[in-house]
């Protein structure tokens, strides 16, 4: 941890944590945390110890009724590698979460960029929009959207067919066409992660000093230079990380994706976490579900320590 | 006495970037007459953005008040003629909607007031406290966030099978309270860190122990961060379907996702009104939630991302 020593000295004030106390309170903290401990110790690390033990055997349903199985060594991982299905569901994760990323920040970006140019009003009515899409529950969005794109009845595909643009689509089944079924999730996972994106950008950028565009707009800077030259450089910090949490999310997503689709057409939307769903609970061959988790927790921890090494370093606390 | 009226509003860490929502400068003060077509611009920007970000949530209302003859015709009625209540009728009796309420409830409250007693212990022991470890644990509870979910779920579902929780509200709300302690341990320890250490000498002074101190004073001063956390431990444990989904095999025991994923009615098979009632009905007390405390939300949920 070489930040630490970068760490400006003797906090002052209120705003720093309370000074070196003295020995005798050692036991208070150790008591304080103690419930949490046990929870913590049961429900999260037992569980991947465990996670890392059965990936080297053979569990499947017949022992979580007899309790038998084997070792296997390093067989589950071997199996994991060589299986197709496990790279064109890792590759298909890597598109999907760059895509979901990328449109999801993009237009989070521009929306923060139109909340600071509104007047309160509008302003109020675009938050609470927002929130409205951020809020739904992901269960009650996702049969909200099979809905939207039901075939013969959704309401979108009927405006997609006024448009004129794609012909008559109002026949048109989502969940049949590999595209248009992750077109459709991906427009699902866009719309409730934006509003996160937004609100958060939103107050980042409204911390700018206002000298910095009086400075710009007197020299006679273009709107676009403006945001690039000033915006973007301020927001910088708060976009690396808002961009290192949304692939870890995106990188996460299950339920919309099993409620829409379950991984299909043909395996075209399984991703990651759909495959390792359908190979632990479904085949129930846990033992390859366990490897396929460590697998994919060995990636995402590669994502969190980037994450939590920038949170130290955009001076948290810890 | 006087030192707890100006207590802590926030916590100081995270919050101080966001106060300000909702009342940007004012950019466009000096230049008023050239920048009014931009405004313009701008509002009919955003008036188009808020249609279509809001359509979904519009037409899920639109659908759940509409008699069933009317939402499945060739052309989309864009409101109801004749609003009516069936479907929200439908979904509450005509399915076993109270009891799964009934259920969620029960888990709900379990999560709620577990993580909020043990978030409260250890984010008072790691704010009001230095001890060796202290670093350690809090980078240790922030990448335990970061996990995948999925990914416990298979070890979680064989020791819950072991030891017979799988299935029962304890074990649900034992891994809810797992999933949502991190959160409650960041969020109340930024308010533990904004309160002045003073408060604490000053009730020691006049005699109070520990015990005391920890909650006739500071527990009245965390207050809001106790009400963030419980209201995150409340949607993550009202929204969970996963979870939930593989532990419960009971239909008997599901919480309402699992309810609304499985959705439909005994005589008419997959039906849309009933789906959108039940839909509303999941996501009225979610959205009034996220109403309340938005700002909290996108401080916790960044854990300082926010901070320039």
């Amino acid at each position: 941890m070489s930040t630490s020593t970068e760490r400006p000295a003797p906090r002052t004030g209120t705003e720093g944590t309370p000074p070196r106390p003295r020995k005798r309170r050692q036991l208070a903290p150790a008591i304080l945390l103690t419930p949490a401990g046990l929870v913590m110790i049961a429900v999260t690390v037992l569980p991947i110890i465990l996670l890392v033990g059965i990936s080297f055997t053979d569990f499947n349903q017949r022992s979580l009724f007899t309790g038998t199985y084997s070792g296997v060594g390093v067989e589950q991982y071997t199996r994991v590698f060589t299986d197709p299905d496990f790279w064109l569901s890792l590759l298909r994760t890597i598109l999907f979460t760059a895509a979901m990323v990328i449109g999801s920040v993009v237009i989070g970006m521009a929306v923060a960029a139109l909340m600071t140019r509104l007047g309160p009003p509008m302003r109020y009515v675009v938050t609470v929009v927002l929130i409205c899409a951020w809020a739904m529950p992901n269960v009650a969005s996702s049969i909200v959207w099979t809905w939207l794109f039901q075939p013969g009845y959704g309401v979108l595909n009927w405006l997609l067919t006024r448009l004129m643009v794609f012909g008559d689509m109002t026949a048109t089944n989502w969940a049949q066409d590999p595209l248009l079924s992750a077109a459709s999730i991906w427009a699902l996972i866009v719309w409730q992660a934006v509003p996160f994106i937004a609100l958060t950008l939103y107050a980042a950028q409204i911390q700018i000093p206002i000298e910095y565009y009086e400075a710009a707009r007197l020299d006679g800077a273009s709107e676009w230079t403006i945001y690039r030259g000033i915006t973007l450089v301020f927001l910088k910090p708060t976009l690396l990380l808002i961009t290192i949490l949304s692939i870890i999310w995106d990188f996460n997503v299950f339920n919309q994706i099993w409620l829409i689709s379950r991984g299909g057409p043909d395996s075209a939307t399984t991703t990651l976490g759909v495959f390792t769903y359908q190979t632990a609970f479904v085949g129930f061959d846990l033992g390859g579900g366990a490897a396929i988790s460590v697998i994919s927790t060995v990636i995402l921890l590669g994502l969190t320590a980037v994450y939590i090494r920038n949170l130290i370093r955009s001076g948290e606390d810890l | 006495m006087n030192l707890t009226t100006n207590a802590p509003q926030a916590p100081a860490t995270t919050q101080d970037a966001l106060t300000t929502i909702g009342q940007a400068p004012d950019l466009k003060q000096p230049r008023r007459r050239r920048r009014r077509p931009v405004r313009w611009v701008s509002n009919t920007i955003a008036v188009i953005f808020c249609i279509v970000w809001i359509f979904p949530v519009y037409w899920m209302v639109n659908t759940a008040f509409k008699p069933r003859s009317e939402i499945t015709t060739a052309t989309p009625h864009f409101l109801p003629s004749a609003p009516t209540l069936d479907n929200f009728v439908l979904a509450i009796t005509g399915t076993s909607f109270l009891t799964n309420l009934v259920n969620s409830l029960i888990v709900v409250a379990g999560t709620v007031v577990l993580s909020v007693v043990v978030g409260f212990f250890a984010a008072a022991a790691l704010s009001r406290f230095r001890f060796r470890g202290r670093r350690a644990i809090m980078v240790t509870i922030l990448a335990v966030q970061m996990l995948p979910g999925a990914a416990l779920l298979i070890p979680t579902f064989l020791m819950f099978n072991a030891v017979n929780l799988l299935g029962t509200f304890l074990g649900l709300i034992l891994a809810y309270v797992a999933a949502v302690l991190p959160f409650s341990i960041w969020v109340m320890r930024g308010f533990f860190i904004a309160i002045p250490l003073e408060i604490e000498e000053a009730a020691k002074i006049d005699g109070a122990g520990t015990t005391r101190i920890l909650f006739s004073v500071l527990f009245p001063l965390v207050a809001p961060g106790v009400i963030s956390t419980s209201i995150f431990a409340f949607i993550a444990a009202w929204n969970d379907y996963l979870v939930a989904y593989t532990f419960m095999r009971d239909p008997g025991m599901y919480t309402l996702p699992v309810w609304l994923a499985s959705f439909t009615t005994p005589t008419t098979g997959t039906d849309f009104g009933g789906q959108m009632a039940g839909s509303v009905l999941i996501s009225l007390p979610v959205i009034i939630f996220f109403l309340i405390i938005q700002r909290n939300l996108v401080s916790g949920m960044s854990a300082g991302a926010v901070k320039g």
